[in-house]
């Protein structure tokens, strides 16, 4: 066989070092698929292309790496757009690969015509339509060079069938880039560092840039030589170790109480990698009144988007700390050190089973029964809070949620990209029953790989978040929030091929999850929730992040 | 903070879809775009834009941030306020009658426009000017009856200062 397009595709996604896509094939991919069996790239078959999404997201953030998702034109493209939509709030490096049909069909409404880049442009970075198979090698490894740097993100690339099975030679191999790092405006690290100095009340938040830009150490290493407490964003959430003593939680509408306060009567923040999103300041002409905000990351539009920054530096955030590390001069900052304790006593007496009830108590106990390295994927709305509220992560890229777009069904499918990244570590779900309807085909491709990915559904038979907002806020009218109790999950499960069983919570689950916990292969557990299990604090719409309340 | 007039020139790769994600870094935020001029530079691969926006003036940087961050965008040019020259080319068709054919002639003249074509009874102008001249030339006209107006939009050039 004479090289065509889709050896050049190949190859280059060697280079780049994928190991593992995870895509669908249609008519149009067939070039491409055809040619798979042949080289070293694992292909991963899903059941939709919104969860090929989804997975080589989750496998981009447990990895590090770039994941790769392979859709075929029309349908296959649209399917994705939901997961590239996730990836990019979330700045996770992705690299689509859509097929297009051939280049004589465009703007013919050809059949499976459409136009994926137009579709997709206000949620990639970038994308390229290749016009021309000499061109294929290079608009690929742009693709990966752009999704992996920067602010991280996903890159599209359309690449249509005929160009796919064009003939071509070789194409020029990958020119390694030099490393780029350098740190262009000390002088703006120096007043960031005489600021924090000369401060009595700091705190840093740590936000997902952190983890994103690998600077997690060496915001443990700041955060230890500063003697300064820290809060995170939920995508900051295990970014710096949580035993450390200077956590102080999550902040925003459903974050911590201890991390809310505590940032309301900071006079210094040093925000690291963060837009500071409205779920995170609520009010945001309210939060942090009293503080002057030092803001460092890479993505220059992020700086000064949502807030007033006194001090920016735009840059890589591990060289930044690294710069800013010596500039510090460590000084006890007792009186406030002193009312954070007093603080976190008073909050800690206040919220009983730190406010997610009996549905805490579960994860607590699910989490006992996993290894300390396992990776936790909480899908979208109560159950979501309830395991970052609860959950101890202790690593960073170990507890993956979808923050930004906030995409019901995506834990499920990005499990599989966890696992099929992170083969040595644990991986398990904690999903509602709203949620885990929405890519539940995926349970067909964890049995078909015979992924040991753990499912914990936590079921209300409600959309439980929405249920909450509808009875704290709408007169406890529960207009459409209604799931229901007819659909036997542990059946549906096994349908599957992955075994199941129900468990109540208020009886104690704890025989299940070892059951689930020793089990080789994948495993479900459906744990039935009271539909009035929410979660405290939260945070009224239109209110300060002062202004959480506790119950109804 | 102030509303203004902004006008903008950026330096574009030369390639199918850059303009739609110029007009998305606008569209996506709520802005429009008041007029817009797009043309190969010297180099046929590299393409200018011209545009005018109105928007407060902390919302241009923005804006400005969001657009250097287009893969296509070679580099971003701020004319509001500058040292520049700006023009922009109208032309005006307008119907004649023994009444005014003598008062618009001299008008034409009067302003530097220049008659580009003529019948019996009517008349194509074309006139090259800032925004602000076009805009009162336009205005002037408009009572004899106005036909049909095209206008180019914006173009500039920064002034070079005396070092």
């Amino acid at each position: 066989m004479g090289t065509i397009g889709a050896d050049i595709v190949l190859k280059t996604l060697t280079e780049e070092g994928v190991e593992a896509i995870f895509g669908y094939p249609g008519a149009n991919t067939l070039p491409l698929h055809d040619r798979l069996a042949e080289g070293p790239i694992r292909h991963y078959l899903m059941r939709h292309e919104q969860a090929a999404a989804h997975a080589a997201d989750g496998y981009a953030r447990v990895t590090g790496k770039v994941g790769v998702c392979l859709a075929t034109s029309g349908p296959g493209a649209t399917n994705l757009v939901t997961g590239i939509a996730t990836a990019y709030m979330d700045s996770t490096p992705l690299v689509a690969i859509t097929a297009q049909v051939d280049s004589d069909l465009w703007g013919r409404d050809a059949f499976q015509e459409t136009d994926i880049i137009g579709i997709t442009m206000p949620i990639t970075k970038h994308s390229f339509m290749v016009r021309d198979v000499t061109q294929l090698a290079s608009s690929l490894r742009q693709a990966f060079q752009l999704a992996s740097t920067g602010r991280t993100g996903p890159v599209l690339v359309d690449i249509p069938k005929d160009i796919l099975s064009a003939p071509c030679g070789d194409q020029p191999k990958r020119v390694p880039a030099a490393p780029s790092k350098r740190i262009e405006n000390p002088e703006q690290l120096e007043r960031i560092a005489q600021a924090l100095n000369r401060s009595e009340r700091p705190v840093i938040i740590i936000g997902g840039g952190v983890k994103l830009g690998d600077a997690c150490e060496r915001a443990s290493e700041f955060v230890q030589k500063a003697q300064i407490p820290f809060v995170t964003t939920m995508m900051g959430i295990g970014s710096v170790a949580s035993a450390n003593g200077f956590n102080l939680g999550f902040i925003g509408m459903h974050g911590n109480e201890l991390a809310n306060r505590t940032i309301h009567q900071a006079d210094f923040i040093l925000a690291l990698g963060t837009r500071f999103t409205e779920r995170s300041t609520s009010v945001i002409e309210e939060f942090a009144p009293l503080a002057t905000v030092a803001q460092i990351d890479i993505d220059p539009t992020s700086i000064g988007k949502n807030i007033k920054v006194d001090l920016a530096y735009e840059g890589d955030i591990q060289d930044a700390l690294t710069a800013l590390i010596p500039l510090i001069a460590p000084h006890a900052r007792e009186e406030w050190m002193g009312r954070i304790r007093a603080e976190r006593d008073l909050q800690e007496a206040k919220l009983k089973d730190g406010g997610c009830g009996q549905a805490g108590n579960l994860i607590r106990k699910i989490q006992a029964a996993m290894p300390r390295e396992a990776i936790v994927i909480p899908d979208v709305g109560l159950n979501q809070i309830w395991t970052v509220r609860t959950w101890q992560s202790h690593s960073p890229r170990s507890l993956l949620t979808s923050g930004g777009m906030g995409t019901m069904g995506f834990s499920v499918p990005a499990a599989i990209g966890a696992k099929v990244g992170a083969p040595d570590r644990e991986v398990i779900v904690i999903c509602g029953d709203g949620g885990f309807y929405m890519n539940i085909q995926e349970l067909a491709t964890i049995s078909a790989y015979r992924l040991p990915i753990k499912i914990v559904v936590i079921n209300n038979g409600h959309l439980g978040m929405i249920r909450q907002i509808q009875d704290l806020f709408y007169e406890a009218r529960f207009t459409e929030s209604e799931l229901g109790d007819k659909t036997d999950l542990t059946a549906v499960a096994r349908g599957f091929g992955v075994p199941a069983e129900r468990v109540a919570v208020d009886e104690d689950p704890k025989e299940a999850i070892a059951r689930m916990a020793s089990a080789e292969g994948p495993y479900m557990i459906e744990a039935m929730v009271d539909q009035n299990n929410y979660v405290y604090p939260i945070i009224p719409p239109g209110c300060s992040n002062m202004e959480m309340i506790c119950g109804k | 903070m102030a509303i203004q007039e902004r006008t903008i020139s950026l330096l574009v790769n030369n390639q199918p879809g850059v303009l739609s994600r110029i007009a998305g870094i606008f569209s996506s935020r709520g802005y429009n775009i008041r007029s817009l001029c797009v043309a190969e530079t010297t180099n046929p691969e590299v393409s200018r834009i011209t545009l005018t926006s109105r928007a407060e003036s902390d919302f241009t940087e923005k804006i400005k941030k969001q657009l250097e961050k287009l893969v296509d965008v070679i580099s971003i040019a701020d004319f509001t306020g500058a040292p520049s020259v700006q023009r922009e080319l109208m032309l005006i068709s307008l119907r004649l009658n023994e009444e005014n054919r003598q008062e618009i002639l001299r008008a034409i003249d009067v302003f530097g426009c220049r008659v580009v074509a003529m019948s019996g009874d009517s008349l194509i102008m074309e006139i090259t000017a800032n925004k602000d001249k076009t805009a009162a030339i336009l205005r002037y006209f408009e009572p004899f009856g106005v036909e049909e107006m095209n206008r180019t939009g914006a173009i500039a050039v920064f002034r070079r200062q005396q070092e």
